[in-house]
């Protein structure tokens, strides 16, 4: 893979990487023929982000450059530090950075960062591959009830009111208002902690549509972070979301060259429950196919087993995997071509008993062997279809 | 017992949010006691016993609140105290400096709180955007109150009115890097000195042409160890060791906009800074002198 | 100055300390300097350990008075810190006129700190002296200056802004090709490398016979960056035996100059 990045767009590339920063400590890339893949995903499996580079981002794009095989464009995992030792001060590089190379030296199997700044100066980083491995998580973005676009500053400004302590946030979507609360663990002392509670209307937002009110509740951490993100650019963030327990999905796109995808777990506010949760954990590991063999203590975080990576490893490239029941892809995006079957009422079904299900445990990336289909050259990423599985975390 | 309080001008939600911030960086929990007339910040050291506050803040209500209604619990307990978390507090009135509105009401959520419901302005259209914060208090035992009752403290031996805080606080900042504890020097001439002094070094500032608002007689000095300028009458000089730090913190108030500040000394034993507003919000710190 | 100073060992006036308390700060790496008060100006020299000497040298011209006596070596040990807090009693918003005294061997150092803008206040400090070692020299007659590079202040600290700290050390490749010099630091898996080209509009001279590589604590270099930072142009020169020479210059607005000066020894190859 070698591409450049002409001057104007390395201060993206670089509030990308620090806002991935925010949620995991590596870095994954993976280059397709008509874009580049940022990934990153936290400890706990409960944060996904994915940014998306088009062809038309960069100057220069050649995605399977030194690839020893033939439409084979480079997977790979660098650590987070290394990237962000490549763009540090992401506020001054656009001033300072006249273009910028990516390119994969296959013989020492590093990533080569090339900086050109202004004064002639060239600045090169050496960043060592950790993996040779792609990743992907699977979420449902687009059939969603509710979808809210908020102009910048509202959010952060509402935010602006909560402590620096305040860990999580609930927002409580209904159609006549958006309500953000600190979100306070059923363990805390409550004689020692603020509630905070912001109302906010939906006509200071650009779009407002709530299908299904519900109460969301997921980690400020990241959240801030995108929001961090999507100011930075000047773009409008939109919220996808559903109900209690389903993953909420965050998107800042340009409409051309970007989009980026911020996936957080969430849970139900004021009610996580220690036993609600191991319970989950336990339903949804029985669910898995039995390869790995573990049934592990119900206390276990979902993580990944080594039995099945191992069984991955002569996979597609793809990483941790769990065989969702009914084995077929459930479309529920509108704007699929029809090609694939569909077994919706069966699948669906299993789904409203996964929805039944409070607090479901840690995220899990999930990937089915099917969708080794994403990675070929026809198929449009824009229209993800897949299993909506649940990706939730415990409130830890 | 009910409380209810409303806020809607400018300058006094400022002021009193600047207060609040104040009361923060001296201690993490404080007093608000509720009365007819007065809200009153108390902040004590553990055992207080005799010894006056370390700030006792009062607030005329009818200068900042439009609104203003107290129950307590009967006739004889006719104010209502509560102590809580001054960080809390000063965090949730940040942005009070923005705001349309402050609502303020005592509550009883999971626990006793105070509630504030502030009122902003929107970004973008001309409506308002409620935020609600449920601070948790807890209600002072009557037996305790009078550990928050007005201060009793001797009177001073001279009260000089100060240069300007920000000043101050300047050269003190300087003068804490470098040693614990300062001299505070105040004559009736209107002079005024800070000294530090250690192994390393001696520094000392001083200001002239002070305003003195009232000298209390002459001064007994027993001891050699005070030095002495050429000329000077050490009758009419009175003194006062005080730790750096917390000199530096009550100086912090200099964010409040004053008419003036007065520091009044009780020799050895109290150094006493009286800041007044416009809005007669007074604001009374106290610090006890440090003796070998 | 007032009678009765004129025996003094060393007396001297500036309208603002401001500058010289900045300089201070900028080699306020350690506790204690030695002070010396040379006929052409003051200097002040800090070490650490024997790998780093820095000097803050202020030529007699940035004065309105300075006097020293000529029969006497007026050097002594001062608290650094101290001396900066002092000449910054008045707080960095203000500009304050600064008069110093040293009476005679033993004696404290005197400075009388006055704010331009108000006039009902002022400071007196008496900072506490001891007797000065030597100061170590660490120039080399016999070594010979193989390189020598010329750059923007500025420009220079933003390069060594942009180093990963987390790195030890600072290899510097000089060399009469392209691209001229190289500086690369280490890191756990990955390695990163700045090149600067003597075409450079950064680089205002560049000087080198032959290829050389040379090897820092980056701890060390980084010493220089509060004086980089207060400064317009750096000399960097490197001597055969590995000893590096940066030297600073500070421009004030009335064309005055101030120096800094940081001498670092280089890692020996194990």
């Amino acid at each position: 893979m070698k591409c450049h990045v002409p001057g104007p767009n390395v201060k993206v590339l670089a509030r990308t990487v620090h806002a991935l920063a925010r949620f995991g400590d590596e870095l994954y890339l993976e280059s397709l023929p008509d874009c580049i893949l940022l990934r990153t995903l936290n400890a706990a499996e409960s944060a996904y982000a994915m940014v998306k580079f088009n062809k038309n981002f960069f100057s220069y794009f050649n995605y399977n450059y030194y690839s020893t095989e033939d439409n084979e464009g480079l997977k790979c995992k660098i650590s987070m530090k290394s990237a962000l030792n490549t763009f540090k001060s992401p506020t001054h590089i656009d001033k300072q950075v006249e273009n910028l190379e990516i390119k994969l030296d296959p013989e020492s199997c590093k990533l080569i960062f090339q900086l050109k700044c202004r004064h002639g100066i060239v600045k090169t980083h050496f960043v060592s591959i950790l993996d040779c491995k792609a990743m992907q998580a699977v979420y449902t973005k687009d059939t969603v009830p509710n979808r809210i676009t908020s102009p910048q500053r509202i959010l952060s400004d509402a935010l602006n009111n909560f402590q620096s302590s305040d860990d999580q946030v609930t927002l409580e979507a209904t159609s006549m208002s958006l309500i953000l609360r600190n979100y306070i663990d059923c363990s805390a002392d409550l004689t020692k902690i603020i509630r905070t509670q912001i109302s906010l209307k939906p006509a200071e937002f650009d779009s407002y549509m709530i299908g299904t009110e519900t109460v969301i509740t997921f980690s400020l951490k990241e959240f801030r972070a995108l929001l961090t993100f999507s100011e930075a650019l000047n773009l409008p963030l939109q919220l996808h979301f559903e109900t209690t327990g389903r993953p909420a999905v965050f998107i800042v796109h340009n409409g051309t060259t970007f989009e980026a995808h911020f996936v957080l777990a969430t849970t139900k506010a004021d009610n996580a429950s220690q036993t609600t949760t191991t319970q989950n954990t336990n339903i949804e590991r029985s669910k898995r196919k039995d390869t790995s063999g573990t049934q592990g203590s119900a206390k276990k975080k979902p993580h990944l087993d080594p039995d099945i990576s191992k069984c991955l490893d002569e996979d597609s490239h793809l990483f941790n995997f769990v065989d969702i029941p009914g084995d077929n892809e459930i479309i529920l995006s509108n704007k699929l071509n029809g090609n694939h079957s569909i077994n919706k009422d069966k699948t669906v079904n299993d789904l409203m008993d996964c929805d039944n299900i409070p607090a479901s445990p840690a995220a899990r990336t999930m990937i089915k062997s099917v969708f080794k289909r994403c990675f070929e050259s026809t198929f449009d990423p824009r229209s993800i279809q897949g299993a909506v599985l649940a990706e939730n975390s415990d409130s830890d | 017992m009910k409380f209810r309080a409303v806020m809607i001008d400018a300058g006094p939600m400022r002021e009193f949010s600047n207060v609040v911030t104040i009361i923060s960086k001296l201690s993490k929990e404080c007093v608000l006691r509720l009365s007819d007339d007065l809200i009153y910040f108390i902040v004590s050291e553990e055992n207080s016993g005799p010894s006056p506050p370390i700030l006792w803040c009062e607030i005329p209500q009818a200068m900042i609140c439009s609104e203003y209604q107290l129950i307590g619990l009967d006739e004889e307990h006719k104010d209502i105290y509560l102590a809580l978390n001054s960080g809390n507090l000063a965090r949730s009135l940040v942005t009070l400096k923005t705001a349309k509105s402050l609502k303020m009401k005592l509550t009883k959520k999971q626990c006793p709180c105070l509630t504030l419901e502030i009122e902003s302005p929107c970004t973008v259209s001309q409506q308002t955007r409620q935020v609600t914060h449920d601070i948790p208090v807890t209600v002072v035992p009557r037996k305790l109150w009078s550990d928050f009752h007005e201060p009793r403290v001797p009177d001073p031996d001279i009260s000089i009115e100060l240069p300007p805080l920000k000043q101050l606080r300047t050269t003190i900042d300087r003068m804490k890097t470098m040693a614990s504890e300062v001299v505070i020097r105040a004559s009736a001439e209107g002079r005024l000195t800070l000294q530090i002094k250690t192994d390393m070094a001696k520094v000392s500032t001083r200001f002239k042409g002070l305003r003195v608002e009232a000298f209390g007689g002459p001064i007994e000095h027993s001891d050699s160890e005070t030095e002495t300028q050429i000329n000077e009458d050490m009758s009419r000089v009175c003194y006062c060791r005080v730790d750096a730090k917390k000199l530096s913190m009550f100086l912090s108030a200099e964010q409040i906009s004053t008419n003036s500040t007065v520091c009044s000394i009780v020799h050895k034993k109290l150094v006493i800074l009286c800041l007044q507003t416009d809005e007669n919000i007074k604001l009374q710190c106290f610090i006890s002198g440090i003796v070998y | 100055m007032d009678e009765g100073t004129s025996q003094y060992y060393f007396t001297a006036s500036m309208d603002s300390g401001k500058t010289l308390c900045s300089l201070l700060k900028a080699i306020q790496f350690q506790e204690t300097a030695v002070f010396c008060a040379l006929p052409e100006g003051l200097k002040l020299t800090v070490e650490e350990g024997k790998c780093v000497q820095a000097s803050a040298y202020v030529p007699s011209d940035n004065f309105t008075e300075y006097h020293v006596r000529d029969d006497v070596d007026v050097m002594f040990k001062i608290s650094i810190a101290v001396l900066a807090e002092c000449l910054n009693i008045f707080g960095s918003g203000e500009e304050s006129s600064l008069k110093m005294y040293y009476r005679g061997e033993g004696s404290p150092l005197l400075l009388v700190l006055q704010p331009q803008s108000v006039n009902n206040v002022m400071t007196d400090c008496e900072i506490a002296t001891q007797t000065a070692d030597s100061v170590l020299e660490l120039r080399d007659e016999d070594a010979e200056e193989v390189a020598k590079l010329v750059l923007k202040a500025p420009a220079f600290l933003g390069l060594l802004a942009d180093l990963e700290r987390s790195c030890e050390v600072f290899e510097l490749n000089l060399s009469p090709e392209h691209p001229n010099v190289s500086i690369v630091t280490y890191g756990m898996q990955d390695r990163s490398c700045i090149d600067m080209p003597k075409s450079s509009d950064m680089v205002q001279s560049f000087s080198c016979e032959s290829p050389v590589t040379l090897r820092y604590q980056l701890q060390h270099i980084r010493t220089i960056m509060k004086a980089l930072a207060i400064s317009t142009k750096v000399v960097l020169r490197c001597s055969s035996n590995g000893l590096m020479l940066l030297q600073l210059k500070l421009e004030k607005e009335d064309q005055r100059q101030m120096f800094s000066e940081f001498y670092i020894v280089p890692l020996l190859d194990d």
